[in-house]
């Protein structure tokens, strides 16, 4: 227990400073890229003076540890600013100069109402990305040389080789337009859900196949295992008491890594599927210069990549106790 | 037994697993419903635009809002504008406009017209919505300057155009554009802001997320229209667009590319629509700095540039013209000296213009889009390489929309971005002063035209002339002498004129495509 205590409270603090540069990067890059947010609110034709005025009232003209200090002080009152283009009537400000500001959406609303359906998307592709690997890749490890590993390398490399914006396309085109099976284009229940998934669970299978296979032929090799049936165990109790669980830890560390590569995955994906979830939000804010989104949706990727990894840690410390030391 | 075995399925194991993976496989199957879902009454449009969030039709020129305004909001009348006959009016919450004097326009209204919200339609609402459109302060500055208006009983007013100082006829195709709002809506900005009202034949119902949702009006002036619902969704890639309209989760899909309108060509789900379209697409100079302030040497670039090349390049969404304005548009002629494609006419004017074979001239940027226009990277690339065979040292830029449009026009005090820039001009009448004064005039923007910046007394006298006209059947030849000026000075180049490319489901019939993008759907109906 005192472990576990020590652990969290070094890892959340850990997580803390990495979330904290993760925003402040963000926060000044955006800042530095070209567009000005209040040229793009009010359209191109207003006066520079309404830019200027308009870009005052925003605080853009203030420096940017002075907007970032700001901004802090709004996080811990769990006020993540407000959308510099989207409102509350779900519609987006841009071109338009007599937006009301507190008609704007809340940066912590439009997350609320998008991470959902990111979440849904991002389980059920881990789900399927697990139950096609796990299979594969232990046999690949345990038949090591033989068909089943050469079938899991060929799988692994067609998966790996699928750029998933093309994937996501024909797969959209063929199954929905021309089959007419699974519907994919934008949402209207959780079959809309079916595709994206699948083309997130391609991406990130191969990764899994290949580590499993590894680790488990590994394993397999260990002494430990080598003398186990001389100590009376059967081979079912070999594999899953001893085997898997000492293979699992690698791949737990995998899976932590590759939560950064889901989060990636789910920007394309969802964009090409008008899926909406947190990826459309971020590309559409991305193209319109919100800030305040694009720094929500930083900080809330940073965090979950953080107590991801930090869930990862715990679980790999239970499954082998060696990690504790 | 061995480890291997355990993974190594006997016949019967792998038979007995397939059939639980294959039963596993149809659990999903009720939570599945397939595409089509969507009652046949309702139309589902796929915008590549979003929404502006602010339903005040003066607050914004954002072309997807006019769009949506083009269900819900009535006008005096509309404009089809045809190639075959760009003036042809249909009369809609006026029945008759007439001339009065240089300073003054009549309207006759219709009777028996009242608003989504119950408010009965007359007289107040044409002066509240002409006097408050027209004030100085908004945004979307399509009126010519601000009017006053004269209510002559209830069904009839006269615009009185003195105060702004402009022909009242400047309203005569210019009124098919501007949406009537209601006066009592005017009255209380924060109504007007928070939900669109009109006398259109669909009614706003809701906002889900990124699709407004529009509802049949039972009391539409020419009879409820047969769709129950119009969806309007932003679906921001033209590519998952097409996914949408093949799959069925659209029924109209606007901006297709020219490929995807070839490759849609052969498929008997979709049915393709085609208009010319009120927007050309320029190459501005920017006159108000050297190098280009030169009107030799701005000619000289024009005669480098073989438009024929481009249109290649834009496949089915170019249409040749040879004018500054859409073909469908009131003036509208082949300019005769529309400069043409022609090397040695441009290495004659380089040399008049002191640059012989383009020796001497300083880097020019030429920036354009990507993103927002069709192929302006491709056709960019083109223009780029045929003025740099000719002696124009280009340097060729392709920026994202939102930096595009942060440098495009010109503003107070500050010298303007680049040397040539791409852009299109799109507008909602027949009117050419909607394209002419806003490029060309010399008091249009801070430095003269809104993008190039040009001053030229000439063709500010020129454009004077026409818009003082009053006649119609005068004013066309004045228009045309306006824009020979324009071309005589070559402050920009129209390229060509723009081409909407539309998709739709097969089946779904009586559709109406405006030039300037809205879609008349009143009448439409999928055929059972």
């Amino acid at each position: 227990m005192g472990f576990i205590l020590t652990f969290l409270a070094r890892r959340l603090a850990q997580g803390l400073l990495i979330v904290l540069v993760v925003s402040f990067a963000i926060f000044a890059l955006v800042r530095m890229a070209p567009g000005d947010p209040a040229r793009t609110i009010l359209g191109g034709m207003a006066s520079d003076e309404l830019v200027e005025q308009t870009a005052r009232e925003m605080g853009l003209r203030d420096p940017i540890i002075v907007q970032y200090g700001r901004y802090l002080a709004g996080i811990l009152q769990g006020d993540f600013g407000t959308s510099y283009i989207k409102s509350e009537s779900g519609g987006a400000s841009m071109g338009n100069q007599d937006q009301i500001r507190s008609a704007r959406a809340s940066v912590g609303s439009l997350i609320g109402s998008t991470l959902p359906y990111t979440l849904q998307l991002a389980g059920l592709a881990l789900l399927i990305t697990l139950v096609v690997s796990i299979p594969i890749g232990i046999a690949g490890g345990v038949h090591a040389g033989r068909w089943q590993d050469k079938f899991a390398v060929y799988l692994s490399s067609v998966f790996v080789s699928l750029p998933n914006f093309w994937f996501a396309i024909v797969l959209a085109l063929v199954v929905t337009a021309k089959l007419g099976w699974i519907p994919s284009i934008g949402y209207q229940g959780f079959a809309y859900t079916i595709l994206p998934a699948i083309v997130i669970a391609v991406e990130m299978s191969p990764i899994f196949i290949r580590s499993l296979s590894v680790s488990v032929a590994d394993t397999l090799r260990q002494t430990f295992v080598e003398v186990a049936a001389v100590r009376g165990l059967g081979p079912r109790r070999i594999l899953y008491g001893h085997v898997l669980r000492n293979a699992a830890v690698p791949i737990l560390n995998l899976f932590g890594v590759q939560v950064g590569a889901l989060l990636g995955g789910v920007l394309i994906v969802e964009y090409i599927f008008d899926y909406p979830g947190i990826g459309l939000l971020t590309v559409q804010a991305v193209t319109q210069r919100d800030f305040p989104v694009i720094q929500g949706v930083a900080i809330l990727s940073s965090a979950i990549f953080v107590v991801v990894n930090i869930l990862v840690d715990l679980a790999a410390a239970r499954i082998d106790p060696r990690l504790e030391s | 037994m061995s480890i291997s075995s355990i993974v190594a399925p006997s016949r019967r194991s792998f038979l007995k697993t397939s059939a639980v993976g294959a039963a596993a496989l149809t659990l999903p199957a009720p939570f599945i419903k397939r595409a089509y879902g969507q009652s046949r009454n309702t139309m589902v449009f796929g915008s590549g635009e979003p929404l502006t969030g602010n339903w005040d039709p003066t607050s914004h020129t954002v072309l997807s809002q006019i769009n949506l305004e083009g269900y819900v909001m009535g006008q005096l009348f509309r404009t089809p504008m045809k190639p075959e006959d760009p003036t042809e009016i249909v009369w809609e919450l006026a029945t008759g406009q007439k001339i009065v004097d240089l300073y003054t326009i009549e309207y006759s209204l219709r009777d028996g017209v009242t608003f989504h919200d119950g408010k009965k339609f007359g007289a107040e609402d044409v002066k509240a919505t002409f006097e408050y459109a027209s004030s100085p302060g908004r945004p979307a500055a399509w009126y010519p300057g601000e009017c006053e208006v004269e209510i002559v009983d209830d069904l009839t007013v006269r615009v009185h155009t003195k105060k702004g100082n402009y022909p009242a006829a400047a309203f005569y195709f210019l009124a098919g554009f501007l949406p009537i709002m209601s006066a009592k809506d005017i009255a209380d900005p924060a109504t007007l802001q928070g939900r669109p009202n009109g006398t259109g034949p669909f009614k706003f119902a809701e906002q889900r997320g990124n699709t407004t949702v529009l509802k049949a009006f039972d009391g539409y002036m020419h009879g409820k229209p047969l769709l129950e619902e119009v969806h309007f969704s932003y679906i921001g890639d033209a590519t998952t667009r097409v996914l949408a309209l093949l799959s069925g989760e659209i029924d109209v899909t606007e901006r297709l590319e020219p490929e995807q309108y070839d490759s849609l060509s052969g498929e008997s789900k979709v049915t393709l629509s085609r208009t010319v379209s009120t927007e050309n697409k320029y190459l501005h100079f920017r006159c108000d700095k050297p190098p280009f302030d030169n009107p030799k040497l701005r000619l000289a670039a024009c005669h480098a540039i073989d438009r024929d090349q481009i249109l290649g390049v834009m496949g089915a969404a170019g249409e040749a013209s040879n004018n500054y304005m859409s073909p469908v548009k009131f003036g509208y002629t082949d300019l005769p000296n529309y400069p043409t494609y022609d090397p040695a006419k441009c290495q004659e004017l380089l040399a008049e213009a002191g640059f012989p074979n383009g020796q001497g001239l300083p880097e020019m940027e030429f920036f354009t889009s990507m993103g927002f226009y069709p192929k302006t990277k491709e056709y960019g690339e083109v223009i780029a390489a045929m003025l740099q065979e000719q002696g124009f040292p280009i340097k060729f830029t392709v920026m994202e929309t939102a930096a595009w449009g942060a440098r495009l026009y010109q503003q107070a005090g500050q010298p303007s971005y680049g040397d040539m820039v791409d852009c299109g001009w799109s507008t909602g009448s027949p009117e050419p002063d909607l394209v002419l004064r806003s490029m060309f005039y010399s008091k249009a923007g801070p430095k003269g035209g809104l993008i190039n910046g040009v001053q030229d007394p000439e063709i500010d006298a020129a454009l004077n002339a026409e818009q003082a006209e009053p006649d119609p059947d005068k004013r066309l030849a004045l228009v045309a002498q306006a824009a020979e000026a324009v071309a005589a000075k070559a402050p920009s180049l129209s390229l060509f004129t723009s081409v909407l490319l539309h998709g739709y489901r097969t089946g779904l019939e009586g559709l109406v495509f405006y030039p300037n993008g809205p879609i008349d759907a009143s009448k439409a109906s999928f055929k059972a």
